[in-house]
């Protein structure tokens, strides 16, 4: 693999590193909103659950940047992301934490809607 | 990426399920992958912001057909995540492979799921 074969070497990354940090505001609001909405039905659960989610977006905020970094600098040094940093724990614990919001957000409506 | 080109394979990258599995595809496409996972996980928040939203604000429309929405909507914004984190599984080992992509799984509950909240909603509306 030649270097001019590596299309937009900056920007790739980058753009993803975007998309990260969308997705963490996101969750960020996410989280606050449990924290604010859910404590009527989850007690000090939802503080816990909306303090962790927000721990978590402004962690994902941080190392976005860190991941597309690296993620250049691989690129730029061997063409691919076959690196120790190249997996996907990131986002296991992404989808983790939005999967525990969902739960929250359904304890809050059948609760509201059944209460 | 040169046709044939082995490139050394995933070996102590996480899941193991996914790198085990064939070559390096072009990175390209495993950082488009990590998109479409990024934003299956905006859509799932949005479902559940929607879905919260109906309920938690009291919106004026019938208290059956707008609880029916929001369950709707919140276990759509429950699907999403595990849509997001298998998709981006499969899409990964189907590019590692050569292989073609797989749909995604959920796509079609998802859309169905959307319309029918919609139609609640607006049932919910025009019945309160």
């Amino acid at each position: 693999m030649t270097r001019r074969a590596l299309y937009d070497p900056g920007l790739q990354p980058e753009r993803t590193a975007l998309a990260w940090r969308r997705t963490a505001l996101s969750l960020l609001v996410a989280s606050l909103g449990a924290a604010r909405l859910l404590p009527a039905q989850l007690g000090a659960g939802a503080v816990a659950l909306g303090l962790a989610g927000a721990v978590w977006a402004v962690a994902l905020h941080h190392l976005a940047g860190r991941r597309a970094r690296r993620t250049t600098a691989r690129l730029l040094r061997a063409g691919d992301l076959d690196h120790r940093h190249g997996g996907a724990h990131l986002l296991a614990g992404t989808a983790l934490v939005t999967g525990l919001l969902g739960l929250g957000g359904l304890a809050l409506v059948v609760h509201h809607g059944t209460g | 990426m040169e046709p044939g080109r082995r490139a050394p394979s995933g070996r102590g990258r996480f899941p193991a399920s996914v790198y085990r599995h064939g070559t390096e595809p072009d990175p390209r496409f495993s950082l488009a992958n990590e998109r479409t996972f990024l934003a299956w996980i905006r859509t799932s928040l949005a479902l559940l912001a929607a879905g919260v939203a109906l309920e938690g604000l009291d919106l004026p429309l019938q208290p059956q057909l707008r609880l029916a929405a929001s369950v709707v909507l919140v276990v759509l914004g429950l699907l999403a995540p595990v849509q997001a984190w298998r998709g981006w599984a499969r899409d990964e080992r189907a590019l590692r492979r050569g292989e073609p992509l797989p749909s995604p799984a959920l796509a079609a509950p998802l859309s169905a799921g959307t319309v029918v909240a919609g139609v609640l909603v607006l049932l919910g509306l025009l019945l309160r």
